[in-house]
């Protein structure tokens, strides 16, 4: 049997490695447009305060995955699936190459949701969502540095992303602006005593936090950039990073006629609505409408569904108990994390 | 009195230290990564012990 995974995430490459764990018979194929190998993605958040962060980061190669008996594809784009043949196409290079499946298993996680607003604006920011993102922003940053100058960095978004970032590049050395839409930060993960003591922390560390600000969008002149909301603008950054959230990336599935809301919808054995298709990690939703952002239960998932398709699962997959956490220097919530 | 030495999750970047342990799962301060038990998780991310590596 051949089974094909899209995306070389967390969530990918350990379901592709458990599988073949359980049946060193089976194919596996796995596809990503990732080039630079199987990285950690919690450690992007760590990305400024760590020298060594491009090469520790990650943790195998696509060389060392193959040798695990993965067939790997990479840097390529998966264009269109089509659940009636079993067939996706995908390219790679200049060429476009139709492979067959017997199961497929989506785990092409999601990308920076960028509110509407900024979308006509998007040369004006970056995002972090991936190791290609952080070189960049590193680059840009040490260009900043070699002339002389203290990066000046615009967050907007205040959540969990956001915050880590703001963190991250304060303890680094640089100036940090967060600004927020809502009255506190992080107020879907924290309840109100710890995003209070949440946002005490970041501006002891420095970092100048405005919230209740609805940023309109951004505007440049020469290399400086202006964060614009109701009632002000704030000049004078030299990059704007926008951290509002996740987009699970459900295009593929979507175009190909699968049931998708947020996400990919899944039962509670991880199947979405069309035979021998499978979807699992930050893509997927399930029936409760929630979405595992996290890397516990996405691991979990990929062990579970490992077994299942070893033929050694009945019973239907459920959540771990997880302890999600923000890696914001220094901080320790007093209470758990809403999920 | 031995060195204690540290193991880093590679993917979360959460640190074992043996001088600490992890008490919150009934780990003691002391314990050698060796006598970590095999089914012990990374209280940050939940990974196996394979996926630390000596800091």
């Amino acid at each position: 049997m051949h089974t094909v995974v899209i995306g070389s995430g967390i969530g990918g490459v350990t379901f592709a490695q458990e599988l073949l764990k359980r049946d060193a018979q089976e194919k596996v194929s796995l596809l990503t447009y990732e080039t630079h190998g199987y990285y950690s993605r919690p450690l992007l958040s760590h990305g400024f305060t760590r020298a060594d962060i491009e090469t520790k980061i990650v943790m195998r190669s696509f060389e060392a995955l193959s040798e695990q008996g993965i067939n790997i594809a990479s840097g390529v784009e998966v264009m269109r699936l089509d659940a009636a043949s079993a067939t996706l196409v995908y390219r790679e290079g200049d060429a476009e190459k139709t492979l067959a499946y017997d199961r497929l298993v989506l785990v092409t996680g999601s990308g920076a949701l960028i509110p509407p607003p900024f979308v006509p604006q998007s040369d004006m920011f970056y995002v972090l969502n991936s190791l290609a993102d952080l070189i960049r922003l590193r680059q840009l940053r040490a260009k900043i540095a070699a002339a002389g100058k203290t990066p000046r960095w615009a967050v907007v978004g205040g959540g969990l992303i956001g915050c880590e970032l703001a963190s991250d590049l304060s303890v680094a050395g640089d100036k940090v602006h967060l600004f927020h839409a809502m009255p506190r930060l992080m107020e879907r993960q924290l309840v109100e005593e710890d995003s209070q003591a949440l946002v005490v922390l970041l501006k002891e560390s420095g970092i100048s936090v405005t919230l209740d600000c609805a940023v309109n969008g951004f505007e440049v002149n020469s290399d400086s950039y202006a964060v614009v909301y109701d009632g002000g603008r704030s000049p004078d950054f030299d990059c704007v990073i926008v951290s509002c959230g996740f987009k699970p990336r459900i295009e593929l599935a979507k175009q190909a006629g699968l049931a998708v809301g947020r996400g990919i919808l899944v039962d509670d054995f991880l199947r979405t609505d069309k035979e021998n298709i499978y979807a699992l990690g930050d893509v997927a939703e399930f029936s409760d409408g929630k979405v595992y952002a996290y890397v516990t239960p996405i691991r979990n998932q990929a062990i579970w569904l490992a077994e299942f398709l070893a033929g050694n699962g009945s019973e239907a997959w459920m959540p771990p108990f997880f302890k999600p956490k923000a890696k914001v220097h220094g901080f320790e919530a007093s209470y758990p994390y809403k999920f | 009195m031995a060195d204690y030495k540290k193991y880093v999750c590679i993917i979360c970047g959460h640190i074992y230290d043996e001088a600490e342990g992890d008490p919150d799962t009934g780990v003691k301060p002391g314990t050698r990564w060796e006598d970590v038990p095999s089914d012990w998780v990374c209280p940050e991310c939940g990974a196996i012990k394979e996926d630390f590596e000596p800091a």
